[in-house]
């Protein structure tokens, strides 16, 4: 099977990591300037293309880890051309969008996968399985934080553009839409609010959302690019009527470093990081990976990846309008 | 200056005893209780005087009451210090309605009388810390906050905690009013909007009310907070639950619980690990402000106003959660 990647930014390196950590062949990649992709594409051995049409009859696969306002055309172009798909989250910038990517896949006939990394996360996992083991009964409340620095980026920071990465609620709080559903089911009505500071000394974006869900429990999302490079932290609080799930970042990690401090640059997103055997990208990449060869399902569908939209749409919406929205059925998600 | 206490309804009563105790200037001239058996039997106790009824002990001539009722007979206890001319320490919720708010403010403005709301927060040494950063311009503006206030199910210190008629409601009624009223301190702005989304499953075959609460409020500002006042801390969780928020401000995040100075004691009694609180006494610190009113006066730090303004946001909270879309203040 052979692996053709596009962006070359962390997820884009990221992934690149991770094929190589399973017996698919990255056979090319693509960046925005051929020089870009140089450096990736000799560490594995890739070709280095100078845009999909070019690269797509010389691979199977097809992994969209560039901007999310460019997933649409990417993925219905790839699909036209009978390749399966990889597409980093949020799996488009508009529902309509998403919906029209995933019932073009189907009418290609190929796969498509959407990478809500977060279900791979051992925690996050580990957390979903005591729920299914019944460990704590049913949840009722369910709170899930993530918090980091505003992206940088020194050229086009799309992430700081609405119009192409949806902010921080659909950007980074996509991640915690896509885990509650995971586990409290569908989402029923949702309510949100945010503040973007326009100062520049202030680099602060800050997101709250209450979701309800059609089974009765309710969930409190919070997203914040507000803290100080090199800051990322994740909660998970879930209560049930027999018990109660948390998980605090900072509490679990097993290296606390009090060094003396030194200047050093950080990244330009923030990262979570916690010292595993394997990384979750790595995890979720191979868990695709099997799936597209047919050996087994993957535990993220590209219907989930649409309801993520749906509900991020949601709350822009939401914080917009300044009323509660409610989400209506799509048989994209419920088939 | 004598101090008396109408009603152990609410537990918050044998605490105050020891409060009282602790400042010199007090003297606690005794107790009433519309449930006798359980008013006698705190009376002796601790060592004061039960007074049949509630007239008697305004008849004793205290200076002040401190009213730890249920929440729907706070009114009819303050109107009858008010118009004793006692001044009134009052239990949260102010009232279970923001009719009884009102009416209970406007009663012991006519009757010239101080009506201080028992929001021990304001009292809190890590908040009161907090609050003098902000004033202080350290933190910059201030843009919101993720707030909590959870417990365990309140049904194991009193039962009225969880009836409808006698609290006004469950989780929600419980447990908002506290970082309303920190917020609205923090912020020196009033609520305008409020939205509200509630359920009932924690204890749902033990209990008719709500046990499951999440409220995100808007300030006439514009600045935007959330509080969780749900009652989902288990019996088996290290202490009662908590207060804690984080606020987002120009500057980046503070995270702030209020109740983190304890120690983590693994009991064999207990059979799991318990957290026993070393942080300074706030209910002291209430006490003391309210004695030090009324010998001085004048207002307190924390005034029945401040308990009526948190009413109005619990009311509008059901109001929402009932509707399904944010409600605003000041209420029709």
């Amino acid at each position: 099977m052979k692996v053709g990647i596009v962006g070359v930014g962390f997820m884009g390196m990221t992934h690149a990591q991770a094929w190589s950590e399973t017996e698919a062949q990255i056979g090319g990649i693509i960046a925005e300037t051929e020089s870009e992709a140089q450096a990736l594409a000799a560490r594995y051995g890739a070709i280095v293309y100078p845009n999909l049409e070019a690269m797509l009859p010389n691979v199977d696969v097809v992994d969209i880890c560039t901007p999310t306002h460019t997933h649409y055309e990417m993925v219905i172009v790839a699909a036209s051309q009978g390749k399966d798909i990889i597409c980093e989250k949020p799996l488009a910038r508009a529902v309509e969008q998403a919906k029209e990517m995933i019932n073009t896949c189907r009418k290609y006939g190929v796969q498509l996968f959407v990478a809500h990394v977060v279900r791979f996360f051992p925690e996050y996992k580990l957390a979903k399985d005591a729920i299914d083991e019944g460990q704590i009964g049913r949840p009722g409340v369910l709170r899930l934080s993530r918090g980091s620095f505003r992206p940088k980026k020194p050229v086009g920071n799309w992430f700081l553009d609405e119009a192409k990465s949806g902010g921080i609620l659909m950007d980074l709080m996509i991640h915690d839409f896509d885990y509650a559903r995971w586990i409290a089911g569908e989402v029923k009505t949702i309510f949100a609010k945010k503040v973007s500071s326009g100062n520049p000394d202030a680099p602060i974006d800050y997101g709250l959302a209450i979701l309800k869900h059609e089974n009765g429990a309710i969930s409190h999302i919070s997203g914040a690019w507000a803290y100080p490079p090199p800051t990322f932290r994740t909660h998970i609080e879930i209560a049930g009527d027999a018990g109660l799930i948390e998980f605090d970042s900072d509490a679990t990690a097993p290296i606390t470093s009090l060094l003396q401090s030194r200047e050093s640059d950080s990244q330009d997103v923030g990262l979570p990081s916690s010292p595993l055997s394997e990384s979750p990208y790595t995890t979720q990449i191979k868990e695709f990976y099997a799936a597209l060869q047919g050996h087994k399902s993957a535990r993220v569908s590209a219907a989930d990846g649409l309801a993520a939209v749906q509900i991020a749409e949601g709350a822009l919406d939401s914080a917009r309008l300044g009323k509660a929205i409610e989400l209506e059925n799509l048989a994209e998600v419920r088939s | 200056m004598k101090i008396g206490i109408m009603s152990f309804a609410h537990h918050h009563g044998e605490a105050y005893i020891q409060n009282l105790r602790a400042n010199p200037g007090v003297e606690l001239v005794g107790v009433a209780d519309n449930e006798s058996d359980r008013g006698k039997r705190i009376a002796e106790q601790h060592g004061t005087q039960f007074f049949q009824t509630y007239n008697s002990l305004i008849d004793a001539g205290p200076d002040g009451v401190i009213i730890c009722s249920e929440n729907n007979q706070h009114r009819p206890l303050v109107e009858l210090a008010a118009a004793g001319g006692i001044h009134v320490l009052c239990e949260k919720p102010i009232a279970a309605t923001v009719l009884d708010a009102r009416a209970i403010v406007n009663a012991c403005n006519q009757a010239n009388v101080i009506l201080m709301t028992a929001f021990p927060m304001r009292f809190s040494t890590p908040l009161m810390e907090v609050k003098s950063r902000i004033d202080s311009g350290e933190l910059g503006e201030i843009y919101c906050f993720s707030a909590t206030n959870q417990g365990e199910l309140p049904k194991k210190h009193r039962d009225w905690f969880v009836d409808k008629d006698s609290a006004g409601g469950g989780a929600l009624m419980d447990h908002t009013v506290h970082l309303v009223d920190i917020m609205r301190w923090y912020l020196a702005s009033e609520v305008r909007e409020v939205y509200a989304q509630t359920n009932k499953i924690f204890h749902a075959e033990e209990v008719e009310v709500e046990t499951g609460s999440l409220e995100l409020i808007t300030f006439e500002d514009g600045r935007f907070a959330s509080i969780d006042s749900s009652w989902s801390r288990p019996q088996y969780w290290p202490s009662w639950g908590g207060l804690a928020f984080e606020m987002i401000t120009e500057r980046g995040a503070i995270i702030v619980d209020a109740f983190r100075q304890n120690l983590t004691i693994y009991r064999k009694d207990l059979g799991r690990a318990g957290w026993a609180y070393w942080g300074s006494d706030a209910n002291q610190a209430m006490v003391d402000e309210f004695i030090n009113a009324i010998q001085d006066n004048r207002q307190p730090a924390v005034t029945g106003y401040d308990g009526l303004k948190a009413v109005e946001v619990v009311e509008a909270a059901y109001r929402s959660a009932e509707g399904g879309q944010p409600v605003s203040l000041p209420l029709e």
